[in-house]
C-alpha cells in the first residue's frame, strides 16, 4: 500500500517541474537515446569504430572514466569539511554529495563497460561464477571498491532517506559506521583506480610515484567545483538550504587543493625535464609535440590556462564570493581537470609506444556520441534521484502526505511550492 | 504555477479514486497503472539496450556464452568445446580443423634465441608468422616487429620499423626483430581481472580467447609491444588459413579480443621448430629448451654474450639477444 | 780430489742438494699443483671435439643429402688420370674451363687448389688424417680455416636448421647458404613492411 504510494508520488514528481525541467529532461533523454544507438553500432562493428588502436589502447571513455572516479570520491570527501565547518544541516550536504556520487559511480560503470571488447562475457569478473583475480590485478579491486562505494552510496541516504519518508528517526548508531567507512572507502577508491596505472612498468608516465597524489588533488578540485554548481541549481529550485559560506568554504578548499595539483605538476615537470631521460618523451608529447605530432597540445595548454585562472578566482576573496565569477571559476575548473585527467593522462602515457613509436589518438564521432549519451543518462539518474530524495529531506514527501493524497496531499504540495 | 494546477486537476479527472476510496486496488487499478509507465520507460531504454547489445553479439551460440576458463574446464568440457570449435571452423572455412589441446611436455621450459649479427631484415619471419598462426590481414596484425636501428647505438625512439629499401641488409644499419618475450615475470599476466591469460608450465604466456573480456589491461601493461588487439572480425583469406591450430594458440579469433605471439604452441608442443625460426633464411633464429644443456640455446647462453631486451624492468623475459661472430 | 768412485769430492754436495731440490721440488710442486687446478668452469670443451678427434673425417651430421646440382658431371671425367695432363700448381687467374666461377674468397689467401684436391677432383683436400673430404661434408674443409663458426655450426648456434627441436633436425650446410667461390651471403628483397595504424586525419572504412 505505500509502496504504490510512495511509486505515484514518485512519478509524479518525475513528471512535474518548471518548464526548463521538461526541457532538460527531454534533451537529456534524445541525448541518451542517441548514446545508446551509437553504443548498438559499436557492438555490431566491434570496437574498430572507436579511434583506439593497438598502440593507444585505452582512450576517450577511459579518460572519462578516471575524471568521474575523482567526482564520485570527491563528492562523499566533502562530508568532513561539513562536518567540520558547519555549511549547514549536515545531513543535506551529504545527501546531495551522495546523489553526486551515485551518478558518477552509475557513469563510471558505464565508461568502463562500453569501453569492454566483450561486455557479454562480463560475468567472468563475478568471483564464484567466473575468476575475479584478486589479489594481483588493479583491475579486480577496482570492481571490488566501485560497487562497495555505490552499495555504500546507495544504503546510507537509502536508509535515511526511508526514515525521513516514514517519519521514522534515525538510528545514527547503526548508520554512523557506515558512514564513518565511507570516507576512507572513498579515498580507496581514486587511489585504486591511481594504482591501475601506478603500476604499470611498460608506461612510464604512469609508473611515476606522484600519480596517486595527483589523482587526490585533482579529484579535490573538480569534485568539490561540481558540488558547488549543483547546491546552487538545488537551492534555486527547492527549499533545500545551503549557506552562501559553505560554498566559499568550499571553494576555499578547491583553492588549495589546486594549489597542491600545479605544485605536483612543477614537480613531476622538474623531474622530467632536468633527468632528460626518454622518459621525457611523453610529457614532452603532452606539451610540446613530439616528432611532428602534437594534436593534445592545445588542449593541455588550455587547461592549464583554465586551472590557473581558477585557481586565481578561488583564492582571491574578492572573486571568490561573488557568484558570478565563482561559478565562471568552477566551470573553468571542470573543464580544466576533465581535460587534465582524462585525455591529458590517459593518452600520453601510451605514446611514444613501447618500441618507441608515436602513434597519436582522437575520438571518432561515435565515440563522442557514445560518451555524451553516458553522461546523459548519468545526468538523468541524477535529476531523478535528486527530484526524489529533496522533497523527501525536506518533509514535502512523507508516507503521510503520499498515503492521503487528495485534498490534504494538494494542499500542503501547493502550499509547498508557492512557498 | 497554473500549469502544475491544471495538470494536478486533469489527472483529478482521469483517476476514480478523489476524495473517497483509499484502497490500494483502487490507486493501482487505474491510474496506478498509466503512471508507473513513465519510471519504467527509463528502465525499458536500458533494458532494450543491454537485450539488443546480446542479440548484436548473437554471433556466440550459447554454449559459448556460458564456456568456463581452459584451465577450470573438465576433460569432457573441453572435448565438447573443440568439437563445437572445430565445426564452427568447418563452416566458416570450409577446411577440416583440429583444435589441439596438447598438454606442456614434461621438463620442458623454452627460450628463443635471436642473433643481431645475422638478421638482415628481411622481415620473412612476420610473414611466416602471419600465416602460421591465422593473423588477420585486414585489419593487420603481425606479431613480429624488425626495428632498424642505425650502427652505433640501440636508441627504441630512433628505430624505424617501416623501412623499404631494394635490398637488406643496408649499409650502416642492424635489425632487431622483436616479439612477445614470454616474460617469467610477466607484467601482463599478473593485471588481468579474470584471468584470461597466465603462464603455462614450459613457459608460454598464452591466452583463453573465449574467456578475455576485451578489457586491453594487458596491452597496457607489455613492454615490448607483444599483445595486439582485434578491433573488428579478423579477415584471414579461405585459402591461406591453417587449419592444423591449438585452443590456445593459432586458432581463428574473433573480435575484441586480445592476441599474441605463443611461440607456435601448436608446433613446438609437437617437438617442431616455430614458424619464424623455420623460415629464416640466415638462421638468426634459435628455439630450444633451456633446461637440456645441449639444446642450442643452452649453448648460446653458455658460450656467447647474451642481452635481454628492458632488462631494467625485472620482467625476465626469455628471448635472448646475442650477437655470434 | 777426485774420490773413490772417481766422483770429485764437491759434487757429493751439488748432488745432494740437487736431489734435495728435486724431492723438494717434487713435493712442492705435487702440493702446488694441487692449489693450481684449473676451476672446471674456466676450461671450455665443446662436447663434440672429442668425438671428432676420435672419429675419422667421415663423421656424419644430419645434413642434406648433395649439395650438388645434378648437371655437373663427376669431375674425374676430365680431371682423370687417364687424361694425364700435369696438375698446374701455380696460382693464375685465366682459366681454360670453368670460366663462369667468379672467386673472391678471402682474396689472394684463397685459390681453386686451396680447397680443391689436386690428386682428385672428385674430392676436397684432405683433414690432417690423410682421407680427402667428400663434397656432401663441406663443412670439415671450411672448419679448417673457419674453426670458430664450425663450431658455432655443430652447436646450432650459427646456421640454419629445420625439423625438431626435441628430435631429428636437418642442418644446412656451409655452402648451401654461402657459395664457397663468392661466399658473402647475397642480400635478399625484404618483404614489405606493416601498414601504419589508424590515425586520426585518415578516414577508416569501416566494414
Amino acid at each position: 500500500m505505500q509502496r504504490s504510494g510512495f511509486l505515484i508520488g514518485v512519478a509524479r514528481r518525475l513528471v512535474t517541474g518548471p518548464p526548463v525541467y521538461y526541457v532538460w529532461m527531454g534533451l537529456l533523454l534524445a541525448v541518451a537515446a542517441a548514446g545508446v544507438a551509437s553504443y548498438s553500432v559499436q557492438l555490431q562493428r566491434g570496437l574498430i569504430v572507436t579511434g583506439m588502436t593497438s598502440y593507444v589502447s585505452w582512450g576517450f571513455y577511459i579518460g572519462n572514466f578516471t575524471f568521474l572516479v575523482g567526482v564520485a570520491a570527491a563528492a562523499v570527501l566533502l562530508i568532513i569539511p561539513a562536518y567540520l565547518y558547519d555549511f549547514g544541516p549536515i545531513k543535506d550536504i551529504v545527501i546531495v554529495g551522495e546523489a553526486l556520487a551515485v551518478s558518477a559511480l552509475c557513469m563510471c560503470l558505464m565508461f568502463v563497460t562500453a569501453d569492454l571488447g566483450r561486455p557479454d562475457r562480463v560475468w567472468h569478473l563475478i568471483p564464484g561464477l567466473g575468476i575475479l583475480n584478486l589479489p594481483r590485478s588493479l583491475l579486480g579491486w577496482d570492481i571490488v571498491v566501485l560497487n562497495g562505494y555505490l552499495f555504500l552510496n546507495l544504503f546510507i541516504p537509502g536508509y535515511i532517506l526511508v526514515h525521513a519518508y516514514k517519519n521514522k528517526p534515525v538510528n545514527m548508531k547503526f548508520i554512523l559506521p557506515f558512514i564513518l567507512l565511507s570516507i576512507p572507502w572513498a579515498v580507496s577508491i581514486h587511489t585504486v583506480t591511481a594504482f591501475i596505472y601506478n603500476g604499470l612498468v611498460a608506461r612510464p608516465f604512469w609508473n611515476a610515484s606522484i600519480l596517486a597524489p595527483r589523482f587526490l588533488a585533482s579529484a579535490f578540485c573538480s569534485g568539490p567545483a561540481l558540488i558547488i554548481l549543483l547546491f546552487q541549481i538545488v537551492r534555486h529550485y527547492s527549499k533545500f538550504h545551503v549557506k552562501n559560506e559553505a560554498l566559499f568554504k568550499i571553494a576555499e578548499m578547491i583553492a588549495i587543493a589546486m594549489a597542491i595539483n600545479l605544485f605536483l605538476l612543477a614537480a613531476e615537470f622538474y623531474k622530467e625535464v632536468y633527468s632528460d631521460t626518454h622518459h621525457l618523451s611523453p610529457l614532452e608529447y603532452l606539451y610540446l609535440g613530439l616528432h611532428g605530432k602534437g594534436k593534445l597540445v592545445p588542449w593541455i595548454w588550455t587547461a592549464l590556462g583554465f586551472n590557473i585562472v581558477a585557481f586565481i578566482i578561488f583564492m582571491v576573496p574578492a572573486t571568490r564570493k561573488n557568484f558570478a565569477t565563482l561559478n565562471i571559476g568552477c566551470v573553468l575548473i571542470i573543464i580544466g581537470i576533465w581535460i587534465e585527467k582524462g585525455m591529458g593522462l590517459i593518452i600520453p602515457g601510451f605514446i611514444p609506444a613501447p618500441l618507441g613509436e608515436v602513434w597519436e589518438y582522437l575520438p571518432t564521432r561515435l565515440e563522442l556520441l557514445v560518451t555524451l549519451g553516458i553522461w546523459a543518462i548519468g545526468l538523468l539518474i541524477l535529476t531523478t534521484i535528486l527530484k526524489i530524495i529533496i522533497p523527501i529531506e525536506m518533509g514535502e514527501f512523507t508516507a503521510v502526505e503520499a498515503n492521503s493524497g487528495g485534498l490534504e496531499g494538494r494542499e500542503r504540495h501547493s502550499a509547498a511550492t508557492h512557498a | 504555477m497554473s500549469h502544475k494546477k491544471k495538470t494536478l486537476r486533469k489527472r483529478q479527472s482521469t483517476s476514480p479514486d478523489e476524495a473517497g476510496s483509499r484502497t490500494a486496488e483502487d490507486r493501482r487499478g487505474s491510474s496506478g497503472e498509466k503512471n508507473l509507465v513513465l519510471p519504467d520507460r527509463r528502465t525499458f531504454l536500458a533494458g532494450a539496450a543491454g537485450l539488443f547489445g546480446l542479440m548484436a553479439m548473437s554471433s556466440c551460440s550459447w554454449q559459448e556464452f556460458f564456456q568456463n576458463q581452459f584451465t577450470r574446464m573438465t576433460k569432457k568440457e573441453i572435448d565438447e568445446t573443440v568439437a563445437r570449435l572445430q565445426a564452427e571452423y568447418k563452416e566458416k572455412y570450409g577446411k577440416d580443423f583440429v583444435v589441439g589441446t596438447e598438454s606442456p611436455i614434461d621438463a620442458t621450459l623454452f627460450a628463443y634465441g635471436l642473433d643481431i649479427q645475422r638478421c638482415i631484415g628481411c622481415r620473412r619471419c612476420v610473414y611466416a608468422c602471419v600465416n602460421e598462426n591465422n593473423l588477420s590481414r585486414d585489419p593487420q596484425i603481425q606479431y613480429i616487429r624488425v626495428l632498424r636501428f642505425k650502427n652505433g647505438n640501440m636508441d627504441l625512439e630512433e628505430a624505424d620499423i617501416y623501412y623499404d629499401p631494394e635490398e637488406v641488409p643496408e649499409e650502416g644499419y642492424y635489425y632487431m626483430p622483436v616479439q612477445c618475450q614470454h616474460c617469467a615475470n610477466a607484467p601482463c599476466t599478473k593485471v588481468c581481472p579474470v584471468r584470461a591469460t597466465w603462464t603455462e608450465p614450459d613457459g608460454i604466456v598464452v591466452v583463453d580467447y573465449n574467456w578475455c573480456i576485451g578489457c586491453r589491461y594487458c596491452m597496457a601493461a607489455c613492454p615490448y609491444m607483444g599483445r595486439w588487439f582485434n578491433f573488428s572480425e579478423p579477415v584471414i583469406p579461405k585459402d591461406e588459413v591453417n587449419p592444423n591450430t591449438h585452443y590456445l594458440g593459432n586458432r581463428p579469433r574473433m573480435r575484441n579480443v586480445v592476441e599474441k605471439c605463443t611461440f607456435c604452441i601448436q608446433r613446438v608442443r609437437q617437438g617442431k621448430y616455430p614458424a619464424c625460426v623455420e623460415i629464416c633464411p640466415v638462421g638468426a633464429r634459435k628455439f630450444g629448451n633451456l633446461l637440456d644443456p645441449n639444446s642450442e640455446i643452452s649453448m648460446i647462453i653458455k658460450t656467447k654474450r647474451v642481452f635481454r631486451l628492458k632488462e631494467d624492468l625485472n620482467t625476465q623475459p626469455k628471448f635472448y639477444y646475442f650477437f655470434a661472430t | 780430489m777426485n774420490g773413490k768412485l772417481g766422483i770429485p769430492k764437491t759434487a757429493l754436495p751439488v748432488l745432494a742438494l740437487g736431489l734435495m731440490g728435486l724431492f723438494l721440488g717434487l713435493g712442492s710442486g705435487s702440493i702446488r699443483a694441487q692449489s693450481r687446478e684449473i676451476p672446471p668452469e674456466a676450461k671450455y670443451e665443446s662436447p663434440s671435439e672429442k668425438d671428432i678427434m676420435e672419429t675419422d673425417s667421415a663423421r656424419e651430421f644430419p645434413v642434406p643429402l648433395t649439395p650438388l646440382p645434378k648437371t655437373i658431371t663427376p669431375c674425374r671425367a676430365c680431371h682423370g688420370p687417364e687424361k694425364d695432363f700435369p696438375v698446374n700448381m701455380k696460382r693464375r687467374e685465366d682459366l681454360l674451363v670453368h670460366k663462369n666461377v667468379k672467386l673472391n674468397h678471402g682474396g689472394v689467401r684463397v685459390w681453386c687448389l686451396d680447397c680443391h684436391n689436386p690428386d682428385d677432383r672428385n674430392y676436397l683436400l684432405p683433414l690432417s688424417d690423410g682421407k680427402p673430404i667428400r663434397f656432401e661434408q663441406s663443412y670439415l674443409l671450411c672448419g679448417k680455416c673457419h674453426g670458430t663458426k664450425f663450431r658455432d655450426w655443430r652447436n646450432g648456434i650459427h646456421g640454419k636448421r629445420t625439423g625438431y627441436w626435441n628430435a631429428e633436425k636437418t642442418y644446412y650446410r656451409c655452402v648451401t647458404c654461402h657459395d664457397p667461390h663468392m661466399p658473402k651471403y647475397k642480400p635478399l628483397q625484404p618483404m614489405p613492411p606493416p601498414q601504419k595504424p589508424w590515425t586520426p586525419k585518415e578516414t577508416r572504412v569501416k566494414q
